[in-house]
């Protein structure tokens, strides 16, 4: 009986796709789609590194931020994140719509979104204490976030970039990254939630067993929202996976021929000083 | 019988977690569920590429003439990790493809069944 299960789990794990489209009804305005199936992230307690720091670095993950809504998505009610939305950053949304997000022109996805692929947190090794940590990202596009981590503060001067100027500190078993100097560029999701250059986040990664890690995620931008809100997103690993190859500008057709009048991404908005 | 049959189901049960996954960008806004599309042709082209794979046939026309159909699939690493490669279709295979066309009334379709001869669908999942 044993053996039996062990056989039929394999087989669940490794052919789990023959009877997919058979099991999964086909609706193009589905939001989430069923493209992965898997065993559940694994079960066991935090693992740490010799030093008795967390170890973030021993698997891939997935999940832990925004795609489809930042409002919903981060666990506020319907309405709530629109609310404290300024009038002209309101206004800008209700122009957008999801076909000319700047993503779907292989373009960095920002901060805190995710994208339906893995990434995984990368320390230096040196023979000085850890001094970088950087997020390779798979998709959308291969990228990577770089975070100080030798205590050092962010420059005066900012020059604005997609992921901007990133500086990292352990509070606790907590990996606390706070982040400035960023674009106007990205879009927090694909309903076009805006930001500004003012834009602040303090994301905190808890790993809260083998398989999860909690991001809570602090933005403030008084030049989009009336005030600071905080989110929380769950992130899982996936066991046995490894980052592959993702070249977006490869052969993206995105819009070209299938959208009547595309006209490609469009950017920040925000009132000029 | 019944008891290995009842042991697989759970052990599949068990095992079997729906992981939502999605897509590069939404299907809906380039290709139109109300314009489903079910064509039998030739292969021609295969892209294994990101953001998607692509697959390209020529269906033949009633004068004679041939139309060439350009066929999203999902991101080609996403395939990979369900265990398809670029060798699981080969140029000149006969394929039957649904899916949703393009909104546009390109030919041009998000396919969400490749077919071979045999019935073996190729490729398979949603398409992301």
């Amino acid at each position: 009986m044993r053996k039996l299960c062990v056989v039929s789990a394999m087989t669940a794990v490794f052919l789990p796709l023959l009877a997919q489209s058979a099991s999964t009804q086909y609706d193009p305005t589905q939001k989430p789609i069923a493209a992965v199936r898997r065993a559940g992230p694994p079960k066991g307690p935090v693992p740490r590194l010799p030093s008795g720091m967390v170890d973030l670095m021993d698997a891939t993950w997935v999940g832990g931020g925004p795609v489809n809504d930042l409002e919903g998505q981060g666990g506020l009610k319907k309405g709530e994140l629109d609310a404290i939305l300024l009038p002209w950053a309101k206004a800008l949304m209700a122009t957008r719509d999801e076909t000319q997000e700047p993503h779907n022109a292989c373009l960095p996805m920002g901060v805190p979104r995710v994208t339906p692929f893995p990434y995984r947190f990368v320390q230096n090794y040196t023979h000085k204490p850890p001094t970088h940590m950087f997020i390779l990202h798979e998709g959308n596009i291969h990228s990577y976030r770089q975070i100080f981590m030798d205590g050092r503060t962010h420059p005066a001067e900012l020059d604005p970039t997609w992921y901007g100027h990133s500086i990292g500190r352990w509070e606790k078993d907590t990996l606390v990254i706070d982040t400035v100097g960023y674009n106007d560029k990205f879009w927090f999701d694909r309903r076009g939630h805006p930001h500004t250059e003012q834009l602040h986040t303090i994301e905190r990664w808890t790993r809260l067993n083998l398989g999860e890690m909690e991001n809570k995620v602090t933005i403030d931008d008084p030049g989009a929202y009336s005030k600071p809100f905080t989110l929380a997103f769950m992130a899982t690993t996936t066991p046995g996976d490894e980052l592959l190859e993702y070249i977006c500008q490869e052969n993206n057709q995105y819009g070209i021929q299938t959208i009547p009048g595309y006209k490609g991404p469009t950017f920040g908005g925000a009132p000029q000083k | 019988m019944r008891t290995t049959l009842a042991v697989l189901l759970a052990c599949f049960g068990l095992l079997w977690v729906v992981v939502p996954v999605v897509a590069h960008h939404a299907v809906g806004a380039e290709y139109d569920a109300s314009k489903p599309v079910k064509l039998t042709g030739t292969v021609t082209k295969i892209e294994w590429t990101n953001p998607h794979a692509r697959i390209y046939f020529d269906v033949a026309q009633p004068d004679g003439t041939t139309v060439n159909w350009n066929v999203e699939l999902a991101a080609r690493s996403a395939l990979v990790r369900q265990g398809w490669t670029a060798r699981s279709l080969t140029i000149g295979d006969s394929v039957t493809i649904e899916g949703s066309q393009a909104r546009s009334g390109a030919n041009m379709v998000n396919a969400r069944s490749v077919m071979l001869p045999d019935g073996k669908k190729v490729f398979s999942g949603e398409n992301q």
